[in-house]
């Protein structure tokens, strides 16, 4: 009989604790969590592995690509000696200007394991569509220029090179 | 390594108002590419550049998301049009945080 007073008062006690603790774990746990927010480097933030298909689906959904062969000079070696470091131009036809020009640029290489390479977002300021850089590419490959205008007209041009030795690391 | 984050950009010696200029511009930098450990790609904050602004008088004219497929040392080229003398800046950033700056006055002759 004379433990049940102070047995109760220790769980009361114990309850608020408790829930003090789960409480504050409440509130620092999103905020100080080392993993919470995922650095921009890791492999969640990267760009998907996946099959060039899979990509072009997922940028563009289903919107009708249009040949852009003549619109779009893409400029790089016919023979990459070393896949490494391949440099490619793209050049597209477009007056730039506030109404009609060139929204992004997307380089895409079929056979690399993340086959979105990069994404250039354009304004008219610059005068002509032409963005360069220098590409890492496995092996062999189709490179495509993919377009999209401020009408929102998509175009794509390809073209293959040939590497000798991959950049990707083996 | 030290050198990384070293920006060198090149424009023609000499511009006249209203030109479209063609830039070059060079950053020193890893590129950091996926490990792979028994074919299985390891998680870690790879270290590589992510974004790329160019600004042109504090007006932002090209915005790039790069990946790991951009070689070691990224080369960039693009155009524009010089209407107004000023400075032209280019910035990198890279996924641990490091955001490189290199700048070019752009003045008539």
């Amino acid at each position: 009989m004379e433990r049940t007073p102070s047995a109760s008062h220790i769980t009361r006690r114990t309850l608020l604790r408790a829930l003090a603790v789960v409480g504050l774990a409440g509130v620092s746990g999103p905020l100080l969590g080392p993993d919470a927010v995922p650095a921009q480097g890791n492999l969640g933030a990267l760009q998907p592995e996946e099959k060039v298909e899979a990509t072009m689906k997922r940028l563009f959904g289903s919107r009708p690509l249009k040949d852009g062969s003549s619109a779009i000079k893409l400029d790089m070696p016919l023979i990459a000696e070393n896949g490494a470091v391949v440099p490619v131009t793209v050049e597209v036809q477009s007056p730039m200007t506030p109404a009609d020009y060139v929204k992004h640029i997307y380089i895409i290489s079929d056979k690399n394991r993340r086959p979105m390479n990069a994404k250039f977002t354009l304004t008219a300021a610059m005068g002509t569509a032409l963005v360069g850089a220098n590409l890492r590419l496995g092996e062999t490959t189709d490179v495509r220029a993919v377009a999209e205008l401020s009408d929102g007209t998509l175009l794509m041009a390809k073209r293959e090179v040939k590497v000798t030795v991959g950049g990707c690391g083996g | 390594m030290a050198e990384i984050g070293k920006v060198r950009i090149r424009v023609p010696s000499s511009i006249k108002q209203g030109d479209v200029v063609r830039v070059r511009a060079l950053v020193i930098h890893p590129m950091e590419i996926v490990q792979r450990r028994d074919g299985k790609p390891v998680d870690k904050n790879y270290h590589f550049i992510h974004k790329v602004v160019v600004t042109y008088n504090g007006r932002e004219i090209l915005a790039a998301e790069t990946t790991q497929s951009v070689s070691e040392n990224p080369f960039f080229a693009f155009t524009f049009r010089a209407t107004e003398p000023g400075t032209l800046k280019i910035a990198f950033l890279d996924t641990h945080g490091g955001k490189y700056e290199g700048t070019v006055d752009i003045k008539f002759s």
